[in-house]
């Protein structure tokens, strides 16, 4: 280990294939630079930080935490003549923490879709391992998400300036963020609860697992007890869950739910088909009044 | 002096990009821009349901996702047109599309001036820094970013809107909620960023009423004015303009005069070299972006700042600040019309088209952004999308300069044209998607 007593850690944000979205939501973090003034921010790939892009390539700065964003490849993207793929080594070789920030670095995301066969997330390659987990296991924490929530972030980035051990599961997810599913604390559980499907876009009411292709009941996140910016969530304003946090990222047909005779295909997470299919054998022979009405009644 | 090339990094845009700049005789002749990694959207949605570019082609873009969305679903509600599915956007619907598009201008805009204009401004004339620009940058661009959220969800990555309309149903008190934001990013506006009540700085409509600006926007224009910077970086005074938007209807101006376009004759051809791909206008190159839309809709105090300095920095970038203000005081109006009744959507559910083609086109921050889908057996049979920094930033042709090039070409030093450079916003991820 190293020596880190009365001196902040230093940060390193490196971007491999990206579209910066993960950069651009951290900086919708309300606290962000109260935040960053627990570390040392040595590179980062849009705010003022202490090293430039040549002296990162060079292989010149110090790192404690690294985080990575975008997903991976062996061979042939270079930044400054240098492979991107040698730079994310040498500072993963020195890091004591390696955050795996976004679905792509994660589990390789959209842009492994380009060429499954090279592209992949850092440590993993959708939910496999790649050769590098042996090598980095101990140091890596994944926070898959198209992109991050910023406060995902700065939980894990708190917990190590703190000196705690952030809970972790197979994935290497910390249990506090995808210990639940999206549809935790979504406003239109009700509907789900008596199975109610959406009737089309556009209205409050109504469950958008059943036919708009919400993937919330098996998809791993907390968009919907940490809102996203701090306000709102995507099944709150009538988008489906599109699954964003999981390894196979992203699927095809993201609008319309694959149904096996008339009932999803996918079961919510952990949940026995027979016991789904019991339960809504019993709600679906009930007719609630209220659910069959406006949510909302304004005055004529 | 003899011919020398000198290869910069450019970091700290959207992405990275490599310039190698071309000088003769203490005069740059020539750069070469090279963008890093070709990600390949339109191939990746090859195979696709058509409505998953809803989902996929925000992620071409970190900072102008949204646009990325506006155009997708623009490009499927064409299609549908052209295959005789004609879409009647509600009133309401087209209102919050156009707000939660406009949010994301400003925070591309804010970003610009405080994370790339007034630090490298600063550091190119060696001035101390003044203040951190950081925090006003994310305090901004986090509050209009929220009131955007409040109907799309999220941002980045929201694919709230779908063909017919948008997935939202607001509420009374999520229009409150939007508009106390919006609020607060006036007030921003006014105490930050121009130093002037917002209703002043849009009467403004003369050069020499410029003085009355204060703020950070007055401190840069000072800066440019004093360093002797403001001239510079003319290009072909050529502009486009693809979308209709309440910052200009289309069309071009070639010195001046504006004429209709259309996006047939837009076309893209591979660069040696290159992972960006190049885009002419009936073999023309033109330049996309907020000075474009204030040239095209022959916007006041752009059109006067034209005529005395044309396409150089101060204008192009007086152009691009200038499109907040007009963006805050059109949100405040498409707010307050927005009527809860309407439908969000109309399309049912259950439609389905198997066959069409078709283009959306939409004005993002850096300029035009052109989607094209083609649908068969209701499947993406092929997608093209051309970004607005293919316009600015391409090499050029036989016959010309890039827009981008051309302005650097003369600058004595690599500074000086590594400020011009960064005047057009560059986005590398757009440009090599």
């Amino acid at each position: 280990m190293k020596d880190t007593v009365g001196r902040k850690l230093r940060l390193l944000w490196l971007q491999s294939i990206t579209c910066n979205g993960n950069t651009h939501s951290f900086l919708n973090h309300p606290e962000l630079f109260s935040l960053l003034s627990h570390f040392d921010l040595v590179h980062h790939p849009v705010l003022e930080s202490g090293y430039s892009m040549e002296e990162l390539t060079d292989k010149k700065i110090p790192c404690d935490i690294l985080i990575l964003e975008g997903s991976f490849i062996e061979e042939g993207f270079t930044k400054n003549g240098v492979e991107v793929s040698s730079l994310v080594a040498h500072y993963a070789q020195r890091a004591e923490y390696i955050v795996s920030a976004g679905t792509c670095a994660t589990f390789g995301g959209i842009f492994k879709q380009k060429d499954p066969e090279k592209i992949s997330g850092f440590c993993f390659d959708g939910e496999e391992r790649t050769e590098r987990y042996e090598h980095y296991a101990q140091k890596l924490i994944s926070l898959p998400g198209c992109p991050i929530h910023p406060r995902w972030l700065s939980y894990v980035l708190l917990m190590i300036a703190s000196g705690k051990k952030v809970a972790l599961d197979s994935l290497h997810r910390p249990v506090e963020l995808y210990g639940y599913t999206v549809h935790s604390g979504c406003t239109r559980n009700e509907y789900f609860e008596w199975k109610i499907d959406a009737k089309q876009f556009g209205l409050k009411e109504g469950c958008l697992f059943y036919e708009q292709g919400c993937q919330g009941p098996y998809t791993r996140g907390s968009c919907n007890k940490i809102l996203w910016n701090d306000i709102t969530s995507k099944t709150r304003v009538g988008t489906p869950c599109f699954g964003c946090t999981e390894p196979e990222f992203p699927k095809v047909g993201l609008f319309s739910t694959r149904t096996n005779m008339g009932i999803p295909a996918t079961m919510p997470l952990g949940i026995p088909r027979r016991a789904y299919l019991t339960l809504t054998g019993v709600v679906k022979s009930f007719k609630i009044k209220r659910f069959s009405e406006r949510l909302l009644e304004y005055d004529k | 002096m003899k011919r020398k090339v000198i290869k910069k990094l450019i970091e700290k845009i959207e992405g990275e990009a490599e310039l190698n700049y071309t000088f003769d005789k203490g005069k740059i002749e020539d750069v070469k821009i090279n963008f890093g990694f070709y990600r390949g959207i339109e191939d990746i949605l090859v195979g696709k349901s058509p409505k998953d570019a809803l989902v996929i082609t925000p992620r071409v873009c970190g900072i102008c996702n949204h646009a990325h969305l506006i155009a997708a679903v623009r490009a499927i509600e064409n299609g549908y047109g052209s295959a005789g599915l004609k879409i009647e956007l509600t009133g309401k619907a087209k209102q919050i599309r156009e707000f939660t598009l406009s949010c994301e201008l400003m925070q591309n805009h804010i970003k610009w001036l405080y994370l790339t204009m007034l630090p490298h401004l600063e550091k190119y004339l060696k001035l101390d820094v003044t203040g951190n620009h950081a925090v006003k940058a994310a305090y901004f661009s986090t509050t209009i970013t929220k009131a955007m959220a409040v109907f799309a969800g999220q941002w980045p990555h929201s694919s709230y809107a779908v063909p017919g309309g948008v997935t939202c149903d607001p509420t009374q008190l999520d229009l409150m909620q939007a508009h106390s934001l919006l609020e607060e990013c006036i007030r921003f506006f006014e105490q930050v960023v121009a130093g002037i009540p917002l209703e002043t700085y849009l009467e403004i409509t003369s050069v020499s009423s410029l003085h009355t600006i204060g703020g950070d926007f007055g401190n840069l224009l000072h800066l440019l004015d004093k360093s002797g910077l403001a001239p510079r970086g003319g290009s072909h005074d050529r502009f486009i303009v693809f979308a209709d938007s309440f910052l200009a209807a289309s069309g071009k101006s070639i010195v001046t005069s504006v004429s209709p376009v259309d996006a047939r004759y837009v076309e893209e051809s591979e660069q040696q070299g290159s992972v960006a791909k190049a885009v002419t206008y009936k073999n023309r190159l033109y330049e996309a972006g907020p000075l474009a839309r204030g040239m095209v809709s022959k916007e006041p105090i752009v059109k006067n700042l034209h005529k005395r300095y044309k396409d150089a920095l101060i204008t192009r970038i007086f152009a691009r600040i200038h499109e907040i203000g007009r963006l805050l005081e059109a949100n405040r109006n498409l707010l307050s019309r927005i009527r809860i009744d309407e439908a969000s959507c109309v399309l049912e559910e259950d439609m389905k088209l198997y066959e069409f083609e078709g283009t959306g086109a939409v004005e993002a921050a850096r300029g035009s952004l052109i989607h094209r889908t083609t649908v068969v057996d209701g499947r993406i049979s092929s997608y093209e999308i051309i970004t607005p920094t293919q316009w600015n930033l391409s090499h050029g042709n036989e016959q010309e300069k890039g827009v981008a090039v051309k302005a650097m070409v003369g600058s004595g030093t690599e500074e000086e044209a590594d400020f011009i450079f960064r005047a057009f916003d560059v986005c590398s991820v757009c440009t090599a998607q």
